[in-house]
């Protein structure tokens, strides 16, 4: 296929699964909205579509529609962990390591940098920078094990990983209620963090005034730039892309393919980290998660959504906490359960990954290209096109004839 | 035999049968294929002529794009292959679909369990099995575990369950490639018992011995399409070759006489038995020198893909040894391979060749993105890449929009360009070109073995296996014939080399003495 036909089957794809989970999240208001009529569930239907599909930016009220500065910025810190988590699976993803550990990835992240800002007592910027780096690399070195079990032992990084995530999740909730416990708390939780750790907020800007959002997501939009560097302007980048692709071509061409494997994911699990760190000291006082956050989960749908192109992940986790919002928004001013939101992500992410979704489409155009290119040939080649067209009818002759040969 | 007459006589008419795979492949244009009642049919042509593509279509495991297949007079849509079991057509495939952990007679009857009460009904599937294997003279053991059997039965085993589920057409996927010698002569009575009882057979085979001796019709196929049907008994094995491999590529490579120099590649009594315990190198020992090109013919499957693997350490061998320039290649991970001045042309360039869903640009660079030149600090040094991939595209002639287009797209000729483009450039002292021309347009074929010429008189060692005879006896200085592993004839000069003699090497009617053979070694 041309890539101008590929473009186009991507965008009508995309679109139609988006629209087909918005249709279905449509019938399922529906079919829970208040109302004993027809007309007051349809009206109803309407009014909770429109607080999901408006209501993330906007007020709406009887005076009209009115831009809320805070739902953006409310959306723009929901970005903050996902692009992290979301370009931690797209490194892995390229290499075609279904590593599933962004989601333990993230909580461990948090938890190291949590420790470092809580006990390590350091000059203000160097301190929060300290914490970042501590929780990146302590997740990068976790997910060696998968990596290494990977290419030592070929055992499955997916299930390796998915089992990691549980494991640690389990270990931190264990210190957190032992040796790092505030117990003078009532709930489980760590001590405070040093100030000297905190990520400032973004309340400079005046149309944030939420204080929900740091100056994590500034970051988080350095490192989307310099990833894409990486994979597409990067050596290591391209060895991940192109192992991805082919690994029998990337050992041919002399690629050192365990390595390359190896460092994809610890590089995935280094974002993923960062990530964790990053949220918590620029979003909560102290480390009290006690159950995966869900961030490494939905990094998977970003990831794919994004085609594990980092360029794209600010866009698919701008559309995923866009619809996040929105669901909120429903819950609140329509009484629509905000549980939704993770039916109307599943469906969506059903038509991305379902491989045969419009596969006849795509067959039609591959078809299509396939005879304008044999044509294109035909003509190009002239008499020597011809040839095996000559081969062709004389198989015909050669059956008139009972089988004799033909030349 | 008039062809209206005949027309009843078909059980099974493909007629102008294309398929577009979704990776833009045309594996078949415009094929016809047909099958009469109780004859046994060859279906022949090289790896990716387009042969298994059509029989998957026949067993319902894959779709036509267009045409029309017609079963006992009547058009039918084959949507699975549980509707081509119904229609009686079952195929073995070339790996066997068996369970490893059942036994014989469960996998027999797998997928219509005589059933007692909950369980299965052990001792009726022992006796369907058994009833079966008298009734089709397969004899197989009912009772064993398929793990513990030999292939040969596994193969039987692939047979019954076919006949079981009522198949008339059985479709034998390359049937004799695992066999021995014995098996393969008990599985022809079998099958010609079968063809005596109206059973009709496909044959997917490229052994010529073979085919002649067992089939009646023949159906040659090459690059998709289909060569014609012909009468075993009307055709010779060389007409056959010929039509397979194809003779009707006009050669225009002019060469002058080659000036062999110091040895580069030195291989020494290479040996390797394979999966199945097949020996498929056995005591290999040949030079290639600088400034000529040694080729090696043969039919394919005699050794020349093992050997290949092995300098490419892409395979262990064994026992035995190879050196480039003095240093041992077994066992060297690629990159050592390539710093030593190794390139490859792999026979399977969708496999090793490319990365299909990147770009010409990334292809090229592939062997060499570590390199000084074309790096900037951390990043890649962009302006020196992009000058290189056109620089590469230009003198290549890969007919492309940019060098950003992807590589999947493009023609297979085209592919091969961008293949050899990177395999050609980076300074190589020996070029392993393994199949370098198969299945691509004429002008691809003349440029990359005119190519060849001109690495060769510069003074690269250049290592050439194909199955197209006309090119290994054309474009080689010296050549050796290898059958069933070993090396059978070593000819200085090919010049003087008549096709009827080559084709009595390759087939192993002919051997020369080990003293002849062992002039390929120039020590």
């Amino acid at each position: 296929m041309t890539k101008k036909r590929q473009l186009i089957f991507s965008l009508v794809r995309g679109a139609l699964a988006i629209l087909i989970a918005l249709l279905v999240a449509m019938l399922l208001i529906f079919i829970s909205a208040d109302g004993n009529s027809f007309g007051q569930r349809l009206s109803a239907t309407a009014e909770a579509m429109k607080q999901l599909l408006v209501g993330p930016l906007f007020r709406i009220n009887a005076q009209g529609i009115k831009f809320e500065g805070k739902r953006l910025a409310d959306i723009f810190a929901a970005m903050i962990p996902t692009i992290f988590t979301g370009l931690s699976v797209c490194v892995m993803f390229a290499a075609n390591q279904f590593n599933l550990g962004a989601e333990g990835g993230i909580m461990l992240g948090a938890f190291s940098s949590a420790l470092v800002a809580i006990y390590v007592p350091l000059p203000k910027g160097l301190h929060a920078l300290a914490c970042i780096l501590v929780g990146g690399a302590v997740t990068g070195v976790v997910m060696l094990i998968p990596a290494l079990l990977k290419v030592k032992l070929n055992v499955s990084e997916m299930v390796c990983s998915l089992m990691l995530n549980y494991i640690i999740m389990y270990i931190i909730k264990y210190l957190m209620n032992t040796a790092y416990a505030d117990k003078s708390k009532g709930q489980i939780q760590t001590y405070p963090f040093l100030n000297s750790s905190k990520i400032p907020a973004l309340t400079q800007a005046s149309i944030f005034t939420s204080s929900k959002l740091s100056w994590g997501i500034v970051i988080a939009a350095l490192t989307v730039a310099a990833m894409g560097f990486f994979m597409y302007r990067s050596r290591w980048g391209y060895q991940i892309r192109m192992i991805g692709i082919n690994q029998d071509f990337a050992k041919y061409s002399g690629m050192k393919v365990g390595f390359v494997i190896v460092l994809s994911q610890v590089l995935g699990g280094f974002l993923a980290g960062a990530g964790g760190g990053i949220e918590m000291l620029g979003r909560y006082p102290t480390f009290g998660w006690s159950a995966l956050p869900g961030y490494g989960w939905t990094g998977i749908t970003i990831a794919i959504l994004a085609g594990n192109n980092p360029c794209f992940v600010p866009l698919a986790a701008f559309f995923l906490a866009y619809l996040g919002k929105g669901c909120d928004m429903m819950a609140t001013y329509a009484n629509v359960p905000t549980q939704l939101i993770a039916i109307v992500q599943g469906v969506i992410f059903l038509f991305f990954a379902a491989e045969r979704f419009l596969s006849k489409y795509r067959q039609s155009l591959v078809v299509k290209t396939a005879n304008e290119e044999i044509a294109a040939k035909m003509a190009l080649a002239g008499g020597g096109g011809s040839l095996p067209q000559a081969g062709a009818s004389g198989s015909q002759d050669s059956v008139k004839e009972g089988g004799k040969k033909d030349e | 035999m008039g062809d209206e007459a005949n027309r009843e006589e078909y059980i099974v008419q493909m007629k102008k049968i294309d398929k577009v795979y979704s990776n833009g492949v045309a594996a078949n244009q415009g094929v016809d294929f047909n099958l009469k009642k109780g004859e046994i049919h060859a279906l022949m042509g090289e790896n990716g002529a387009g042969k298994s593509t059509l029989m998957k279509m026949l067993f319902g495991m894959e779709q036509p794009t267009s045409g029309e297949i017609v079963i006992n007079g009547e058009s039918t849509v084959l949507s699975s292959p549980s509707v081509a079991i119904a229609k009686g057509i079952g195929m073995v495939h070339q790996h066997f679909m068996l369970v490893p952990s059942l036994s014989v007679a469960e996998n027999v009857v797998l997928g219509m369990v005589p059933k007692k009460g909950l369980f299965i009904d052990k001792e009726k599937a022992v006796e369907i099995t058994r009833q079966n294997a008298e009734k089709y003279n397969l004899h197989v053991e009912p009772e064993m575990r398929v793990a513990d059997i030999p292939v040969g039965m596994k193969q039987k085993v692939e047979i019954l369950k076919a006949l079981v589920r009522g198949a008339r057409i059985l479709i034998l996927d390359e049937p004799t490639a695992v066999l021995t010698a014995q098996e393969t002569e008990e599985l022809f009575r079998e099958l010609t018992a079968l063809k005596k009882e109206g059973y009709t057979v496909v044959f997917i085979s490229h052994k010529l011995n073979e085919i002649k001796e067992i089939t009646d019709r023949i159906t040659i196929m090459r690059n998709g399409r289909s060569m014609g049907v012909y009468e075993t008994k009307d055709v010779s094995k060389e007409d056959i070759s010929r039509l397979m491999v194809g003779r009707d590529v006009i050669l225009n490579v002019q060469k002058d006489a080659a000036k062999p120099t110091d040895v580069v590649l030195k291989v020494r009594n290479l040996e390797y038995v394979n999966e199945w315990n097949k020996k498929m190198l056995d005591k290999v020992s040949f030079d290639v020198r600088k400034g000529e090109i040694l080729g090696i013919a043969g039919v394919e499957g005699n050794g020349q893909k093992e050997l290949i693997d092995m300098l490419f350490n892409l395979n262990v061998p064994d026992a035995g040894e190879a050196t480039v320039n003095g240093k041992s290649v077994i066992g060297k991970p690629q990159a050592k391979i390539r710093e030593m001045g190794v390139s490859l042309v792999p026979e399977d360039r969708m496999l090793y060749g490319i990365a299909a869903q990147a770009s010409i640009e990334e292809n090229v660079i592939s062997d060499r993105c570590a390199k000084k030149e074309l790096n900037k600090g951390p990043l890649f040094h962009m302006g020196a890449i992009h000058k290189l991939s056109e620089q590469l595209v230009k003198d290549y002639t890969v007919l492309c929009k940019s060098p950003a287009q992807q590589v999947g797209m493009l023609s297979g000729g085209n592919i091969q360009k961008v293949v050899v483009a990177r395999e050609f450039s980076n300074d190589p002292s020996l070029i392993l070109a393994d199949q370098p021309t198969r299945g691509i347009d004429v002008g691809a074929t003349e440029f990359i073995r005119k190519k060849l010429v001109e690495l060769s008189r510069s003074g690269i060692a250049v290592l050439l296996v194909s199955a197209d005879l006309a090119e290994v006896m054309e474009l080689s200085d010296s050549l050796i014939v290898m059958h069933n592993g070993r090396i059978v004839a070593y000819f200085q000069d090919t010049g003087t080399l008549s096709d009827e003699e080559m084709g009595e090497y390759m087939l192993g009617l002919k051997e020369q003495t080990p003293e002849e053979i062992r002039r390929v070694c120039h020590d």
